[in-house]
């Protein structure tokens, strides 16, 4: 584990872009609207050019993000089981969304169970680091991750009052720090 | 024209992303049992399909090796002009 000693986040960066992974959003679920059926359209068209069994299905909408499970054999076969293609997928599908449809509809993919996995192991993953940093009083450094992926860890920690975090580096290298979360003096 | 479903995901992708999308076309060859497929952009899109340090083109050749993946072939994707 790369433990690494305890630094402030740069003082240079502005806090809403030290923070931006934060950027809560509501989590309502709310129904799918008309962006999002063209959003679902646009993956549908997707799924049937690559002439692979694979078609999309609505999950719900949780914040900004539409959920969309992808059904079929290929679907499971490939993208359930190579989370870096379902996640190449999903940003290729999300670029061509927003030039379509402007900013606001992003799309969250999985096929064959493959996000509840990973989000078991980023869970199991952020606890152990998040222990480690109490135990230690320094803070540490998570290999980088996608934003969708940073986001669960962002969240699961804000929940824990001993340890903060925040993200370096630029993309697709950026990277979540963890840190022991100082105690405001009194 | 017809195109195997690589190529027609490739163009369908590149068509999403660029500003001229008439101007899109895939072409394809062998090259001693790989299968080299080039995608040609209007010159003032060739970024778009590249992207910051070549995120969208890596983001490209992964899907469309994963298209390739139900053939089981070896491909290779080129972009440009």
């Amino acid at each position: 584990m790369p433990m690494r000693k305890a630094t402030a986040p740069d003082p240079e960066l502005r806090p809403d872009e030290v923070e931006q992974d934060h950027a809560e959003e509501p989590e309502v679920q709310a129904e799918p609207d008309d962006r999002d059926l063209a959003a679902v359209e646009s993956i549908r068209e997707l799924c049937e050019v690559s002439g692979l069994d694979m078609r999309p299905e609505v999950r719900g909408v949780e914040g900004s993000y539409l959920k969309i499970e992808l059904i079929g054999e290929d679907a499971e076969r490939i993208f359930g089981e190579h989370g870096r293609m379902l996640d190449a997928l999903q940003f290729v599908a999300n670029l061509i969304i927003s030039r379509k449809l402007g900013p606001g509809v992003r799309v969250l993919l999985d096929a064959g169970g493959y996000r509840e996995r990973r989000l078991k192991m980023l869970t199991d993953l952020a606890r152990e680091y998040a222990a480690e940093v109490k135990a230690r009083g320094e803070e540490c450094e998570i290999d980088s991750l996608p934003p969708h992926e940073r986001r669960i860890i962002h969240k699961l920690l804000s929940e824990d009052p001993d340890v903060m975090t925040y993200s370096e580096g630029e993309e697709p290298d950026r990277r979540i720090i963890i840190a022991p979360r100082e105690i405001p003096s009194a | 024209m017809s195109q195997d479903s690589v190529a027609r995901t490739l163009q369908y992708l590149a068509e999403g992303l660029v500003d001229d999308p008439a101007a899109v076309s895939v072409s394809c060859l062998d090259d001693r049992g790989t299968t080299v497929y080039d995608v040609h952009v209007a010159d003032d899109d060739v970024g778009k399909v590249i992207g910051r340090q070549g995120r969208v083109a890596a983001a490209m050749r992964l899907v469309a090796r994963a298209v390739a993946m139900k053939s089981h072939r070896k491909i290779q994707v080129e972009f440009g002009p």
